[in-house]
């Protein structure tokens, strides 16, 4: 049992220790939702109000949507691989 | 009683061992998953364009102060870190995805801030945009495209993507006005990425270069009276 215990406690100061594992969620998650929010703000103040002001807010949103996916999946797909390999 | 007491308690144990053979388990799989440092930093590059999100802030005075004490905080944040590594104090192994180069030299990710920072808050955000866009997307883009086409097809693309990101971000200026601002941002931002210094990133050059090209051309025209910048893209909520 204390060897189990240890086991689990070393796994867990090992998980600790890799930053990039704790990364990978927001580096994927903050660009989608900022995108999504520029999107969002273009449709309340811009097209439900019929101004043309906030056309800026939807190239960005839409720019920062698809750059980010192109990257993201190529990334994701070399995490499954690696993990599919153990 | 006795008997369904026993039950119980096997029960709560055998859940336990099983939660706790669960739970080593999936710690295993955790720490069996390996991240790839070549896409790590490409993907950490695009998470950048992010920080647009700083001109949506409020138009308000304390938020005005945060918009410029927290980026500097962030960046001097950064840069105790940087220092503490390269000193030895900070283990290199900890930094994920740092290039053999940056071992004894400020990594990339510090320059990029920098740059940020400073397009933040001394330049306007119709040059600022553009710039950042450059360093998030160009700079993978070029780094993917130079590894399947080769070096010249490779900043030719860039060249291109740059061009685009100039003129969505500018589409409210004049024509003449888009098309030098497109040609001029595109050629700093490539040589910026193209030139390697040895004290210089090319994360912080590919945002600078295009930027200084564009505030030279601004306050040039503004001084014969002509003044090229366009609306801004962004408005604060």
């Amino acid at each position: 049992m204390e060897n189990k215990n240890d086991t689990r406690k070393e796994n867990i100061q090992k998980l600790l220790l890799r930053l990039e594992l704790w990364f990978a969620p927001v580096l994927i998650i903050v660009p989608i939702g900022v995108s999504l929010f520029f999107l969002w703000d273009w449709y309340a103040r811009g097209f439900s109000t019929g101004s043309s002001v906030h056309d800026g807010e939807l190239f960005l949103g839409l720019l920062l949507f698809v750059g980010n996916l192109v990257f993201d999946i190529p990334f994701l797909r070399s995490l499954r691989m690696f993990s599919k390999k153990e | 009683m006795f008997f369904s007491e026993m039950t119980a308690r096997d029960a709560f144990k055998l859940t336990k061992k099983k939660m706790t053979e669960y739970q080593t388990e999936f710690l295993e799989r955790m720490n069996a998953i390996e991240v790839d440092a070549h896409w790590f930093r490409r993907v950490f590059h695009t998470f950048a364009a992010s920080f647009l999100f700083y001109y949506l802030l409020p138009d308000e005075e304390w938020i005005n102060l945060g918009k410029i004490v927290l980026p500097i905080i962030i960046v001097l944040c950064m840069v105790v870190v940087e220092y503490r590594r390269i000193r030895g104090d900070l283990d290199h192994q900890r930094f994920f995805g740092l290039r053999n180069y940056e071992k004894k030299r400020p990594a990339s990710y510090l320059y990029f801030g920098v740059g940020v920072l400073i397009l933040f808050l001394l330049f306007p955000q119709q040059i600022a945009i553009p710039c950042i866009l450059c360093a998030s997307f160009t700079d993978p883009i070029i780094g993917e495209s130079r590894y399947h086409l080769g070096k010249k097809r490779a900043y030719a693309i860039g060249f291109v993507i740059s061009a685009f990101f100039f003129l969505v971000t500018w589409y409210r200026a004049d024509w003449w006005v888009l098309i030098l601002v497109s040609l001029l941002g595109a050629t700093g931002a490539v040589i910026g990425e193209a030139r390697k210094l040895k004290f210089a990133d090319d994360d912080f050059m590919i945002q600078m270069v295009p930027a200084i090209l564009l505030l030279l051309m601004w306050q040039g025209l503004l001084a014969m009276g002509i003044n090229m910048l366009p609306p801004p893209l962004l408005h604060p909520l």
